[in-house]
């Protein structure tokens, strides 16, 4: 049971940051930003790249695929989500799904069609706690995961261009009076979210192998997580995330593997149906 | 589209003897069954669906399912199983729409996508998970439909297809050209505004839905038979996907693009296997490109035939019709008790009492932001009230959905005249006798010569001047025939001529009967007309009673002018 809460953790922390690069796309674009998941893949496959086929080390790897997702993130936002944006929402969800095919099978172009493995962040037998084993890597995970959540949080609330980018996603038009610039603080805002999802995926690497076809599946449990927690806020998000990895595991290890996910999904369809607003944004709501 | 019908017609007799070309086609014909039902969806009623591979592996895995492994009866021939089937998967994926689009009501834009596409998740993974529609492998040797000596396979599928697809597209066409196609364009436009028309909205939001399932299902029926096999990974959401590029590639909301959009796609299917996986990333970039780019479509290069639109015979002022006179009635028209609204801790309408007398004209004044538009909407059930009753000709329409109020005999205007756009003044009108079924357009032409604005009939409303605006929408108002009539600051930037005619208007729907509720700032209007005058403050309402006295109320002088007390 421990175990699989651990493992759960492990994997929730990717829907976590997916969440959590869904929530500030939302935030900053107004969009649902349907190929979040394809980015962790493509995430971990630079990392990959650089360790791998450059023979770096595995956090030279890990910071490359943080840049690089930040660079692409910065040219996502110009080319696509931008001009889409001028049209309407529905064509910015139409690009953005789009996006999703360029990407799937973009990287099996590139990569091939099947997972590859990542070297261990944290190399070394397992700990072992009261029967439970906990790998390395697990701890790792979590603890490069609260890295990622204190740099975010040390931006958006303590830096005053953080403090912009969250004044021109409440009110665009105040924060251009104000003399934001607004199309700058979206581009940065897509850029961190794709930067958090490349971290994602390679961060998981050394777990899950990285690469295949399970951006669309990473996407929608980061949505879960999302709407699990709760849209609006950002500690909701991660830990909606987690909440879903968890949940996922513990599905499988009763039942079976297959079931795990349709039933997540159905989980999605319940929250939306239900709490729209998320376990932890109810309470903000009374609060107005 | 009888070009279209013909170039395929064309193009099967033609290359009939190219196995690999007429392959393409039959793709392209089985595909554009379920993109016609999507590009309505999508087009017409603007609800995005990224799971019809669902729908399309309900009806599949149906038909596989019926005819490859069931065990029928004795003596049931082949075809009459291959019909059942058919219609057994085409029901299923019908009412799983239904499903899907009541759930769907709750949800807009990307909500909706994300919402449609863990649909089609959830269907992949039970049929994943179910033994016996074979789990990954799927299910194969699904046997060709057989009538008689006729087998549906081959090139013989192609036409089999094409008479179909002929026989949906003239019916969509059909149902595009009636009223539910007006109700759809009503929707797309301004939800709202088609609901307070008398649309009922949410019914028709569910029916897209619906109809666009059954389609995707049926494209799955004919699919499973002509390949003989359907596994998992054939109707995933990389199918949805692909249907909503055909979509979007031919030119949404347009019959037409939805085949030429699946002909483009089906052709390079077949085609461009050699491209391995450029080809989905070809796709991919065309979406991008062509939602940025080109949002109608390969349809939209083509020039534009005239839209058919009944023009109106302008007839001279002087022989302007009547405006049909209000039924006589004792209960009043409306009656307003101790609502209240409440938006978190704005008390926005507070504890508003009144009656109105039928066959008046009552002004509602008050500075802005007094409660005035949120009193109309509670009228109109335009969310839900917190306290207190509002009663049409005595129906308590508490638990009423807009539409059905309409329904009573109320129509109202926005602040902001909301017309649909991209429809014509004619249609607009029409569309605003929503709830009497045998209004046509002669009478809608009538309801414009009232107004003096028959001229304008066939001009699409988009283009509309501003003043033309209000009195369009003064006319849609009117179409339906309404007994009580809520006019939310009709006067608002018209030029003094314009206005003295909405006075003029205003005065001779009075005069047939119809109860008026005016929300109005222009003071000598009102004063000139009005028979009594409520006046709102901060949600309350702080004076009513004849023009005259209101005027001298000190409490009212106080709220507009702000005197210290």
């Amino acid at each position: 049971m421990l175990q699989l809460i651990v493992a759960g953790l492990t994997v929730g922390s990717t829907y976590a940051l997916v969440a959590l690069g869904i929530h500030i796309v939302l935030r900053a674009t107004r969009v649902i930003n349907f190929a979040q998941g394809e980015f962790v893949i493509l995430g971990g496959l630079l990392a990959f790249t650089v360790v791998n086929q450059l023979h770096q080390n595995v956090w030279v790897g890990l910071l490359a695929a943080t840049v690089g997702g930040f660079l692409i993130g910065l040219i996502y936002e110009r080319i696509v989500l931008r001009p889409a944006a001028r049209i309407s929402e529905l064509t910015v969800t139409i690009a953005t799904i789009g996006t999703v095919s360029v990407l799937l099978y973009g990287h099996a172009m590139l990569w091939g069609s099947l997972p590859e493995p990542l070297p261990a962040f944290l190399p070394g037998d397992s700990y072992h706690l009261g029967g439970v084993s906990i790998q390395r890597q697990s701890i790792a995970i979590l603890v490069l995961l609260a890295l990622a959540l204190a740099a975010l949080y040390a931006f958006f609330e303590r830096t005053t261009f953080g403090k912009a980018i969250r004044a021109a996603a409440n009110d665009p038009l105040g924060a251009r009076l104000v003399g934001i610039d607004v199309d700058r603080a979206r581009a940065i805002s897509v850029a961190i979210s794709i930067a958090l999802a490349a971290f994602a995926g390679t961060i998981i690497g050394p777990l899950t192998l990285v690469g295949g076809a399970a951006g669309t599946a990473i996407t929608i449990k980061g949505f879960v997580g999302a709407i699990v927690g709760g849209l609006e806020s950002p500690v909701a998000c991660a830990l909606g995330g987690l909440l879903v990895g968890v949940a996922q595991k513990l599905i499988e290890g009763q039942f079976s593997y297959g079931v795990a996910d349709p039933a997540v999904y159905t989980l999605l369809l319940v929250m939306l149906l239900l709490r729209p607003r998320g376990l932890l944004g109810a309470r903000a709501v009374t609060r107005d | 589209m009888p070009i279209l019908a013909v170039a395929f017609v064309a193009f099967g007799l033609a290359f009939g003897g190219n196995a690999t070309l007429m392959e393409a086609g039959t793709y392209s014909l089985i595909f554009s069954i379920a993109t016609i039902g999507l590009s309505v969806l999508l087009g017409r009623v603007a609800q995005i669906s990224v799971g019809q591979a669902g729908f399309f592996a309900i009806g599949a895995y149906a038909v596989g399912y019926l005819t490859a492994l069931a065990t029928w009866p004795p003596g049931v021939p082949a075809w009459v199983q291959y019909v059942l089937a058919t219609l057994a998967g085409v029901a299923c994926a019908t009412i799983l729409g239904l499903v899907v689009g009541f759930i769907s009501l709750r949800f807009r834009g990307h909500y909706l996508a994300i919402t449609t596409l863990t649909f089609n998740l959830i269907v992949i993974g039970i049929i994943h998970e179910s033994k016996p529609l074979g789990g990954v492998d799927g299910i194969s040797n699904v046997p060709y439909p057989q009538f008689g000596s006729l087998q549906i396979s081959g090139t013989v599928t192609y036409w089999y297809v094409l008479a179909i697809v002929v026989a949906l597209a003239a019916l969509t066409w059909r149902m595009l050209a009636s009223r539910t196609g007006r109700a759809f364009e009503a929707i797309r436009n301004d939800e709202l505004a088609a609901e307070v028309a008398g649309v009922p909205t949410r019914r028709y939001k569910i029916l897209a839905f619906a109809y666009s399932g059954a389609l995707a299902g049926l494209a799955g029926t004919i699919y499973v038979s002509y390949l003989g096999l359907i596994v998992p990974d054939a109707v995933s959401v990389a199918l949805s996907i692909d249907l909503l590029l055909m979509v979007v590639l031919g030119g949404t909301g347009s019959l037409a693009g939805a085949i030429i959009g699946a002909a483009a796609i089906g052709i390079t299917n077949v085609y461009g296997h050699s491209l391995g996986n450029l080809r989905p990333v070809l796709y991919g970039v065309a979406v991008i490109a062509i939602v940025i780019v080109l949002p109608n479509g390969l349809v939209g290069l083509m020039p534009r035939f005239g839209r058919r639109t009944t023009a109106a015979k302008p007839g001279p002022v002087s022989l302007r019709p009547a405006i049909p006179a209000a039924a006589a009635c004792d209960t009043p028209w409306l009656a307003v008790s101790g609502v209240t609204k409440r938006f978190g801790g704005l008390v926005a309408v507070d504890d508003v009492t009144f009656t109105l007398q039928n066959g008046t004209l009552t002004s509602l004044i008050g500075p802005n932001g007094a409660g005035k538009t949120t009193l109309f909407n509670a009228i109109c059930g335009i969310g839900r009230i917190d306290a207190g009753t509002v009663r049409i000709r005595g129906v308590d329409v508490a638990r009423y959905q807009t539409h059905r109020i309409v329904a009573l005999g109320v129509a109202r205007s926005f602040q902001n005249a909301r017309l649909f756009g991209d429809m014509t003044v004619l249609e607009n009108v029409v569309t605003g006798a929503y709830a009497s079924r045998h209004f046509t357009f002669d009478d809608a032409t009538a309801t414009l010569r009232i107004l003096g604005i028959e001229q304008l009939a066939s001009t699409f409303a988009k283009d509309l001047a501003f003043g033309d605006r209000r009195r369009v929408e003064l006319a849609r108002a009117l179409a339906g025939n309404p007994q009580l009539l809520l006019l939310d600051e009709p006067a608002a930037g018209l030029n003094a001529s314009e206005r003295d005619r909405l006075r003029d208007d205003l005065v001779a729907i009075r005069a047939a009967g119809i109860t008026i509720l005016l929300i109005e700032h222009d003071m000598r209007l009102v004063m000139e007309i009005s028979d009594r005058v409520m006046v709102l403050n901060f949600g309350r309402l702080i004076a009513d009673g004849r023009p005259a006295n209101v005027q001298s109320d000190e409490a009212v002088v106080a709220a507009y002018l702000g005197v210290a007390s």
